[in-house]
């Protein structure tokens, strides 16, 4: 009974502010109408932020792609170094690939515009390691170049003895003429 | 009956006659802010017309219309919030800010226990402010309460009982003298 007393209590105070609200409360045909013209605006094109959003990622796309790009020359170079080094050691001089040529050439033959930008860009951090580089470079220009001492002893006259052979259809008089002529060197 | 175009006149008809319910509603959902109660009927008033809030016919228009009020007065009301955090950057500003606003719209001309009343009803917690709001301003049953809530019927109760003894609590607090002995009246004796 208690609790009913309380409710209907709680209830008057709702019907009362109820009754308050209404007096305040704006006209349907107001709110509907303007309701109606939002409706009926035209949007706008496009949400500010969202544009803003995405014209800093392009910004920020663009900016890491120049800065890639700037950097990759000098990361061929360093590998161009490596290898060269590498195949400086097994391969002559004449079978030199144009990337190793390439790597041997001297600095003053590449572009001075990128090299300059690529020392502007080049922190202090990464000065060892491009310093690292060009050591790099110039000892594989020296492996490059490097001749044995030896290699005339293993080249003799009669090289080219050694590097024919005879026919399987030739006569026996041709075949003779390979072997030592033994018997008219003591006839003789 | 659905928000299609041809019966939007039938249900223009409906949401007149429900209009001062909606109102009623819109203004609990935003703290008693009439300007901002307006905008948020204008706002549900739009999704209507532009077919994004559409009613599907699972419960009464009622219903669905006052859960369509809450979801919108919720947004609205995170969007202000998000958008006064950008302008002034310090949240306690924010907060006494929102405050004073709450305060000032409150309705002067109320009288002395409607404004007990009022206060009382702002330090609920949300939920149990909707579930008395629902049953008692607006006589909804609990289950359609705790439709237009979006939550079981169990915890409809559960909030509209806590609400109960909460603001009649508090209104024993303010010593109402409005004939009423709060939280006396089950026991005649007591003084």
């Amino acid at each position: 009974m208690a609790s009913i007393g309380e409710e209907q209590e709680i209830r008057g105070l709702f019907s009362e502010l109820k009754l308050a609200d209404e007096q305040t409360a704006p006209g349907f045909n107001t709110v509907w109408h303007r309701a109606q013209g939002r409706s009926l605006k035209p949007r706008r094109a496009f949400n500010l932020s969202f544009a803003v959003a995405t014209g800093l990622l392009i910004c920020a796309l663009g900016t890491l792609a120049l800065w890639s790009m700037r950097w990759q020359p000098a990361a061929p170079a360093s590998a161009s170094a490596r290898l060269s080094a590498e195949a400086g050691s097994f391969a002559p001089e004449s079978d030199k690939s144009p990337t190793v040529a390439r790597a041997s050439e001297p600095p003053q033959n590449r572009q001075p515009l990128v090299k300059n930008r690529l020392h502007r860009l080049v922190s202090p951090q990464h000065a060892p390691e491009i310093a690292g580089n060009q050591q790099l470079t110039k000892e594989a220009k020296a492996i490059a170049s490097w001749q044995s001492p030896t290699s005339d002893l293993l080249s003799s006259p009669s090289d080219g003895l050694f590097k024919s052979l005879p026919q399987l259809n030739e006569n026996a008089n041709e075949l003779k003429s390979f072997l030592p002529n033994r018997e008219n060197d003591k006839e003789k | 009956m659905k928000t299609d175009g041809m019966q939007i006149a039938e249900l223009k008809a409906e949401l007149e006659r429900l209009h001062s319910a909606s109102f009623g509603w819109a203004l609990s959902c935003c703290r008693r802010d009439q300007t901002e109660a307006e905008e948020v009927l204008q706002t549900v008033y739009v999704k209507i017309l532009e077919g994004k809030a559409r009613f599907g016919g699972e419960s009464s228009l009622k219903t669905w219309l006052f859960a369509v009020i809450r979801k919108t007065a919720a947004t609205e009301y995170r969007r202000r919030l998000l958008r006064s955090f950008r302008l002034t950057g310090d949240p306690e500003e924010m907060v006494e800010r929102f405050a004073i606003s709450e305060s000032q719209s409150a309705g002067f001309e109320r009288s002395e226990l409607q404004g007990h009343f009022l206060i009382a009803m702002k330090t609920l917690p949300r939920r149990q402010r909707e579930a008395l709001h629902l049953v008692f301003y607006e006589d909804l049953s609990l289950r359609e309460a705790a439709d237009v809530m979006g939550v079981s019927i169990g915890s409809a109760r559960q909030h509209y009982e806590r609400g109960k003894k909460r603001l009649r609590e508090s209104l024993a607090t303010m010593e109402l003298g409005y004939g009423i002995n709060w939280g006396r009246a089950g026991n005649p004796r007591a003084v």
